[in-house]
């Protein structure tokens, strides 16, 4: 038994019918005594995953169809289409959880009608000759408590009686599948879902459309043989129900909540699309080569590796629900190095370009009664990924997007589509965005975030509004483009590292993040300046030299991270908690 | 599985004293059956609410003296041994005040493992989710930073400092509060919550589940009240408010897979939030806990 | 004023808070502990309902009881789309009293397992109990299979729901807590993905409300 459904695992079945995922809800299904939660998402994916929340072990089928995100009634952990991977943990909403956190996803085939999966690695789905290029129609599935060999048997010795149709002439086919042909033409073939050791799901599929009369008149006769069955499967001996195998997690979510992320491969994706969208503003939707794309969470970035050999962080402008595309916006500087030039110049439609997974260093709480973004040009990128996420829960925000003129409003279509929430400040002067500022951040409120993402001064003046208004520093979040401090790596000083219980020099002109590599600490970092928050590092001991841009003045007082990257000692000896 | 064989398989679960039943409900003289870590049993109480416990089944006859299982009374309920007691039930002082409501606010059958249904009682990011508009209240959702300690002298988890955003508190209160908790998990099955009263800042409200395990796999959990209390006119109305709560998560419990509490640390994902939790599986893998967990895979 | 004799974990009262918070119609709730306290037993609950059963509720003159005809009776007196219970149609009234009593069969089993696992009826048959709901959720699976077929949603052909949906939705949710799980009914389980979207639903404990749809 234990081998056959071992065997069993590696085969494509029918798990459902297209036509019972239906929007906004989560199919409950079993296969080889494996449960399973399968929702369609808005896009018409079907997904097909353990029935299992990887945090608490509770069922997905008691979960919430969101549209793109599954939700768990547990604790609201939100998984997101296709990749499964956790988007959302409400419990610590300022944190984006990490990538690995990834539900077990099996493979969908969705065909005549039905909705095909393995549960184990097995070939590519095979075709039912029977079945190709005709109108399937599946007919009601009958559950049966039966072994499925048992069924197949019956099954086939059955000559289904059909009014309307004539006398059904059968046919067994491949191993687990039995057709039975009308004189009128009429061809059915049926399949038996093995849901667990003793019990059966026979899944019929008509080659073309039949009428309600006799839907109900196979339904009639397939309860019948169910009955029969069922009988007859009590002189059979009891069989113990197959042990579900429960998927583990990987070793180091379950030790340590908070743990370190190590360098991780580029993905391969193919410009599928580029467009002028405003002023100097090419938009770029980057697919994969092969497979599918991590999701990306609200706030978001990935590096970008250009083939000049430079890298350059983009914003992911994507909202929930779009998947299997990255969509960037590059603002064309005047004083380029060779980045956003060579993305507007040099790459075209159909290139490859290398990419990181989506890093997410700016991370959307959903616990807010409402969200304020504030967006300067090209800084529109990662607020709308975020309004796109509040829009489509429906939560509050308003996001105010400054720009020089009109021709400089970038995704226009998009923004339009979050509405009355959008408001434009279209050719300010720099006394006027003040103004502008002064009312945005008028009404201080301990349950209210504002996100502020632009150029420098604007982002500062942005940042001082909120200050003297009386917000709170930990309600303001913001993303600099680019860390334009002069950085000052004169001094020399030790690192300790607290968990591999190593000591390190740092000289002068060398940096904290070199410095960790050479010594076979893979640290991922990104930016290189202090500007995007990759490579920080919880502080257990010493004075920092905070250098970024990335922490606020609070979090630099409180001495309890650091961005290796540009960021040095005070004091003699700093102990890092690596 | 005999009895004997059985107490060599769980000897932690079988000399730990454990909760068989309320004694508010029951009728002096009615005889009433359960289970006991899988055993059935049945009991009496006479008028002077004396308990009186038995096996039954083929390994015993009532008349036997070997059928006696050792009891004693305790915060109104039966507790039961059925092997030899390592230690004493644990004390809860705020028993012993005058001006405390004590009461039974619910039994109930769970399908759900010992172990699981303690864990669930230890959770405050589910509040939200679970009993919304009751103990928590989206957007409210976030889990501050608390403390979890193992006093291995004791053989207790203390959660201290913990705090949640609770839109109703309790039957006396009217709005929103950030309420503070302290757990205590003094026993595997059995855990103690101490909240902040809302009728006196300087003492704790303390409401405990005791869980009865009946098998592996199905339990009752008890929810036992000693709070203070003055506006609520009936024990009532703070009875039917706690089987509000109960009646919420047993949907849960019951939806967990797989109903025993798998120790092996791949097994799941705990957060920051669920620190508690990391801590009693901890606890439970360290004391050798087998009934009702899952093992770690070795 | 109304009054519901009413207990929160009920799925018999459930039904009515359900259908009186749909309609819009103000209630007291008079709160019953039934389990542990057992206070439908009580001399004084005996005098107001003598087979000692919830819900009861009482609006002036008239006291009902009897989760099936209280709703008729709200129905009937309240609703004035008249939707829910059809008084005036002779064969969709038919029907919806057939669901009635094919809710009131889902009570005496699939409710009476629920008891026995969660509140310890240790005398009901629990076999013979879910073998029952399995046979009664055959049927329902079966009869909104083939309305999904002819492009229905509820339990009758129409637009609304009914009756007949209202009162079978309660104990055929709580199945699972008698272990009777709802898998082998996907239309079972859509149909009540629909209910929980009905303006004015709201969820009991044990009951999660639907998201957005």
């Amino acid at each position: 038994m234990i081998s056959s459904t071992q065997t069993a695992r590696a085969q494509w079945y029918p798990i459902a019918a297209s036509a019972d995922l239906v929007p906004r809800h989560v199919f409950d299904g079993m296969l080889l005594g494996q449960e399973l939660a399968v929702w369609r998402a808005d896009d018409g994916f079907a997904n097909i995953w353990e029935n299992r929340c990887l945090h608490r072990g509770v069922r997905l089928t008691i979960g919430l169809n969101q549209g793109s995100e599954l939700q768990c009634q547990y604790h609201g952990w939100r998984y997101a289409n296709r990749t499964a991977s956790c988007s959302y943990i409400p419990a610590h909403p300022a944190n984006a959880p990490s990538r690995t956190v990834c539900n077990k996803t099996y493979p969908v085939v969705e065909k005549y009608g039905l909705v095909w999966s393995l549960l184990d690695q097995g070939p590519t789905f095979p075709e039912v000759a029977a079945l190709e290029g005709s109108d399937c129609t599946p007919i009601r599935a009958i559950p049966i408590n039966a072994p499925s060999e048992f069924v197949l048997t019956d099954l086939s010795n059955e000559v289904l009686n059909i009014s309307d149709l004539g006398m059904f002439t059968v046919q067994v086919s491949w191993d687990e599948t039995v057709v039975m042909t009308t004189d009128t033409g009429l061809t059915m073939v049926f399949f038996a879902q093995p849901v667990d050791a003793a019990r059966t799901i026979i899944r019929g599929v008509s080659t073309a459309p039949i009428n309600g009369t006799v839907l109900r008149q196979l339904n009639h006769a397939l309860n019948r043989l169910r009955r029969r069955i069922e009988e007859d499967a009590k002189n059979i001996p009891q069989i113990d129900p197959i042990e579900p195998i429960h998927s583990s997690v990987r070793a180091e979510l379950g030790t340590m909540p908070d743990q370190l992320e190590t360098g991780e491969a580029s993905l391969r994706v193919v410009v599928k699309e580029k467009i002028i969208i405003a002023e100097d503003v090419a938009q770029f939707s980057l697919t994969p080569l092969v497979g599918q794309l991590p999701t990306a969470q609200a706030g978001a970035h990935i590096d970008v590796h250009l083939p000049n050999g430079l890298t350059r962080q983009y914003s992911v402008t994507n909202g929930p629900g779009e998947s299997d595309i990255y969509t960037i916006g590059v603002k064309k500087e005047s004083q380029s190095k060779g980045g956003s030039e060579t993305l507007h110049n040099t790459v075209q439609v159909g290139d490859l370009l290398s990419v990181s997974p989506p890093r997410n260093n700016f991370p959307l709480r959903r616990d807010a009664t409402k969200s304020i973004f504030v967006a300067g040009g090209i800084g529109i990128t990662p607020l709308l990924s975020m309004a796109k996420t509040l829009h489509s829960q429906s939560l509050a925000f308003e996001l105010h997007y400054f720009v020089r003129s009109e021709d400089h409003v970038a995704f226009r279509t998009q923004l339009d589509a979050l509405g009355a929430s959008v408001i434009l400040q279209i050719g300010l002067s720099p006394n006027e965005t003040s103004g502008q500022l002064g009312a945005i951040y008028s009404k201080p409120d301990s349950t209210h975030h504002t996100y502020i993402c632009g150029p420098g001064p604007m982002l500062d003046a942005a940042r001082a509004a909120a200050a003297d208004a009386g917000w709170n520093e930990a309600n303001v979040h913001f993303e600099y483009f680019k860390n334009t401090n002069k950085i000052d790596d004169s001094s020399s000083f030790e690192i300790s590292l607290a968990r591999s219980a190593k000591t390190l020099r740092v000289e002068a002109g060398k940096t904290v993040l070199e410095v960790l590599r050479e010594n076979g600490v893979n640290l991922m970092s990104s930016c290189g300046q202090g500007a995007c928050g990759t490579c920080k590092v919880a502080v257990i001991d010493g004075e920092v030299d905070h250098q970024d841009v990335h922490l606020s003045a609070s979090e630099k007082s409180q001495n309890s991270h650091m961005m290796t990257c540009v960021s040095r000692a005070k004091s003699k000896r700093l102990i890092l908690d690596i | 599985m005999l009895s004997s064989q059985k107490s060599e398989m769980y000897p932690i679960a079988y000399n730990t004293w454990h909760v068989i039943s309320a004694t508010d409900d029951l009728v002096p003289g009615k005889v009433e059956q359960t289970y006991l870590l899988g055993e059935p049993l049945q009991f009496v109480i006479d008028d002077t609410g004396k308990p009186t416990v038995w096996r039954v089944g083929p390994q015993a006859e009532p008349k036997n003296a070997r059928a006696y299982v050792n009891t004693q009374l305790r915060y109104g309920y039966i507790w039961c041994v059925l092997g030899e007691p390592t230690k004493g039930i644990f004390e809860i002082p705020e028993y012993s005040e005058p001006d405390r409501r004590i009461m039974n606010a619910l039994s109930v059958g769970i399908n759900t493992s010992p172990p699981r249904a303690v864990e669930n009682f230890l959770d405050m990011a589910h509040f939200p989710f679970v009993h919304d508009g009751i103990l928590g209240e989206e957007p409210h959702t976030e889990v501050v930073e608390y403390q979890v300690d193992y006093n291995e002298e004791a053989g207790e988890i203390w959660a201290t400092d913990c705090k949640f955003y609770q839109p109703k508190a309790a039957m006396a209160s009217t709005e929103g509060v950030m309420a503070d908790y302290i757990y205590r998990v003094p026993h595997p099955f059995c855990a103690v919550l101490y909240k902040s009263s809302p009728e006196d800042l300087e003492r704790m409200d303390v409401i405990s589940v005791f869980v009865t395990p009946l098998d592996e796999e199905h339990i009752k959990a008890h929810l036992a009240i000693c709070i203070l209390d003055t506006t609520t006119e009936f024990d009532k109305d703070i009875r039917l408010f706690q089987q509000t709560i109960l009646g919420q998560d047993k949907p849960i419990l019951e939806n967990q897979m797989p109903r025993k509490l798998p120790l092996d640390v791949r097994a799941e994902t705990p957060i920051r939030a669920d620190k508690s939790s990391i801590i009693y599986r901890r606890y439970l893998r360290d004391i050798g806990l087998r009934f009702g967990t899952i093992p770690e895979a070795t | 004023m109304i009054e519901l004799y009413d207990f929160e974990l009920s799925g018999n009262c459930y039904k009515l808070r359900l259908l009186m918070t749909i309609l819009g119609i103000e209630y007291t709730p008079k709160m019953i502990d039934f389990f542990p306290g057992n206070e439908h037993q009580t001399d004084e609950f005996l005098e107001i309902n003598p087979l000692g059963q919830l819900p009861v509720l009482c609006d002036g003159e008239v006291t009902l009881r009897d989760a099936q005809a209280i709703l008729t009776y709200l129905a009937t007196k309240y609703d004035e789309s008249g939707q829910w219970y059809p008084v005036t149609d002779p064969a969709r009234l038919g029907l919806v009293n057939q669901w009635l009593a094919f809710a009131d069969m889902i009570t005496s089993t699939a409710s009476a397992a629920r008891l026995h696992d969660g509140l310890f009826y240790h005398w009901i048959d629990i076999n013979k109990a879910r073998a029952g709901a399995h046979r009664l959720f055959q049927v329902l699976d079966e009869h909104l299979w083939h309305a999904e077929q002819d492009g229905e949603l509820w339990i009758l052909p129409g637009n609304n729901p009914t009756l007949a949906d209202l009162a079978c939705f309660p104990y055929t949710m709580l199945a699972s807590e008698g272990g009777v799980p709802l898998t082998d009914y996907p239309a079972i389980r859509r149909w009540t993905d629909r209910f929980k979207r009905v303006p004015g639903f709201i969820p009991m404990p044990g009951i999660f409300p639907a998201g957005t749809a």
